[in-house]
């Protein structure tokens, strides 16, 4: 699969049975639909994943196109936090800029958000610390 | 099962000269349609080569040609571990001498099929959702079933009917086509003379009549010899497995998953374990399908509480059918041994992970499209795909700078 944004191959992290894809060129990433379902079906049945996501209109950022069906993707709110991350329309998965990225790893998580951003501060925990100095 | 290997290898003589009569009734009444001079006897011509043809590919590479057409790729041991492990329990177990190649087809409808002209060449593929939806013993359910086609010698019928029904189909699609750009009606009234106006109609509809039925009968043809050899091939994997309820819950698992299968055709359908182009409510499709209804295999299984013999199938079938019909050739109903089936299996499978199962079927897949796999001390797996041209990879996690080449 290529980087929505610089077409790039992305590679794949596995960290405690979830994938993550990574463009190691402009550190994007990719979560997949089906991962973010493993994610949260592994002992949470409820649908408390569609509650993450509010559509929304406010952001004038670019937009990029599914890496995966190439349909444009939606801007969409991050479970009421001030990040804006692109959502296919076809529900195939979920794009995080870097700067988005680094956002994430500041985030205070609220209980539905809580799995995505521990997944991603624990893998990321390199870069981060890179970042600190 | 000798007398059932036998008649299997006549029954595969009989498919052969039928679909080849029917091949050339086609080409002969294609042929006059066009023109009504010669055009029969070029007809016959034709399809008495391609008849030639496709007998001698189905026979060399007929299974090779429906493994590629399905897009299923050999895989070796590392690729899938557990599927590998299955396959070889179920080769000892039923006594087959030569080790089956094996093929995954990347495709999250589960389903199986076998194919190959003798059982040294001969072959299973299973789909990559099929190894993520089922567990272990259901793994082993389908595989026995799979595994009993090849000892049954069902393998070259299938691969021969494939084969014909796919020369069939594509002779009537290659007839609509050339009837949708006017062909046959140009060339009709340049020579039409008064005489051969009447003829001229009838090999016309009878042109048209065989363009849709011709399909349809070689389903048929290949149904009459099919229906026995699904629930035989059943009862073969539930004595093999000695635990029926396994392939009753994948038969179950298959038939109650929403994807479809995107290689299917008609040609492949009738191969694989659960007919992949099944259609709701249509009574056509009914009548023309090559499987017994899953529902009926199911509940047989299921009824097999006291032993998992020839004769306890034939028994339980012949209770839920309603009706005598033999499935089971007799000498294997002579077997005597009790087989009882395994009891308490069903606790083992609550250990199944579904996570772990798609991880497998995803690595699997990965695996045969050539990814890298690495394994980072810090307990991150990086797979890199094969058109990474980047020399070395960075852990996000610990910082390990990873070569690569
Ligand atoms: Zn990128
Ligand atoms: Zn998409
Ligand atoms: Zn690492």
């Amino acid at each position: 699969m290529n980087c929505p944004v610089c077409k790039e191959p992305m590679i794949i992290l596995e960290l405690n049975k979830v994938e993550i894809d990574f463009c190691p060129n402009c550190s994007g990433i990719w979560l997949d639909e089906g991962e973010l379902e493993l994610l949260y079906s592994i002992d949470k049945p409820d649908n408390e994943l569609q509650k993450l996501f509010q559509q929304t209109t406010s952001s004038k950022e670019k937009s990029y196109k599914c890496p995966i069906c190439r349909k444009r993707m939606i801007k969409t709110q991050f479970s009421n936090t001030d990040l804006i991350l692109d959502r296919c329309p076809q529900n195939h998965g979920i794009w995080f800029d870097k700067g988005e990225l680094e956002k994430v790893l500041t985030i205070k998580s609220n209980s539905s958000s809580e799995k995505i951003l521990a997944l991603l501060k624990d893998m990321f925990s390199y870069n981060k610390s890179q970042e600190a100095e | 099962m000798w007398e059932l290997i036998q008649s299997n290898k006549r029954k595969s003589l009989i498919l052969f000269f039928g679909m080849g009569a029917l091949l050339i009734l086609i080409g002969y009444v294609f042929g006059s349609f066009y023109n009504p001079e010669s055009g029969g006897a070029v007809g016959i011509f034709f399809a008495i080569i391609l008849w030639m043809i496709l007998s001698t590919i189905s026979y060399f590479a007929g299974s090779k040609i429906l493994l590629a057409v399905s897009g299923a790729k050999e895989v070796t041991k590392d690729v899938h571990p557990q599927l590998y492990n299955v396959v070889e329990e179920m080769k000892i177990a039923s006594g087959v001498p030569y080790f089956p190649k094996i093929y995954i087809i990347d495709d999250p409808s589960p389903n199986a099929f076998a194919t190959g002209v003798k059982p040294e060449n001969s072959a299973i593929a299973v789909t990559s959702g099929l190894l993520s939806t089922l567990n272990r013993y259901e793994l082993q359910g389908v595989v026995a079933h799979e595994i009993s086609h090849i000892v049954n010698r069902d393998i070259l019928l299938m691969t021969f009917a494939g084969m014909m029904l796919g020369a069939i189909t594509l002779m009537s699609e290659v007839f609509f086509r050339g009837l949708y750009f006017g062909g046959g009606s140009r060339y009709r009234s340049k020579s039409s003379s008064k005489n051969s106006g009447q003829g001229q109609i009838i090999i016309m509809i009878l042109a048209l009549v065989l363009a849709i039925l011709g399909p349809i009968l070689a389903q048929l043809f290949y149904f009459a010899i099919s229906r026995k050899r699904e629930y035989l091939a059943d009862a073969s994997a539930a004595r093999l497995t000695r635990y029926p309820e396994g392939l009753a819950n994948a038969l179950e698992k298959i038939a109650n998953s929403s994807y479809k299968l995107r290689s299917a055709n008609k040609v492949t359908a009738p191969m694989y374990i659960v007919n992949p182009l099944k259609r709701e409510g249509m009574k056509l499709a009914d009548l023309t399908s090559t499987h017994p209804p899953i529902s009926e295999r199911i509940k047989i299984l299921r009824a097999l509480q006291q032993g998992v013999s020839y004769k306890d199938y034939q028994k339980v079938f012949e209770m839920i059918h309603g009706k005598k019909e033999k499935i089971i050739p007799d000498s294997a109903l002579t077997e005597s041994i009790p087989v009882a089936p395994i009891m308490g299996l069903a606790n083992q499978n609550k250990s199944f992970s579904h996570v772990d199962a798609k991880r497998e079927a995803n690595d699997a897949v990965m695996k045969l499209n050539d990814y890298k796999f690495i394994n980072c001390k810090c307990g991150v797996r990086i797979k890199i795909p094969p058109d990474y041209n980047q020399p070395i990879v960075v852990c996000p996690r610990c910082g390990t700078r990873h070569q690569l080449g």
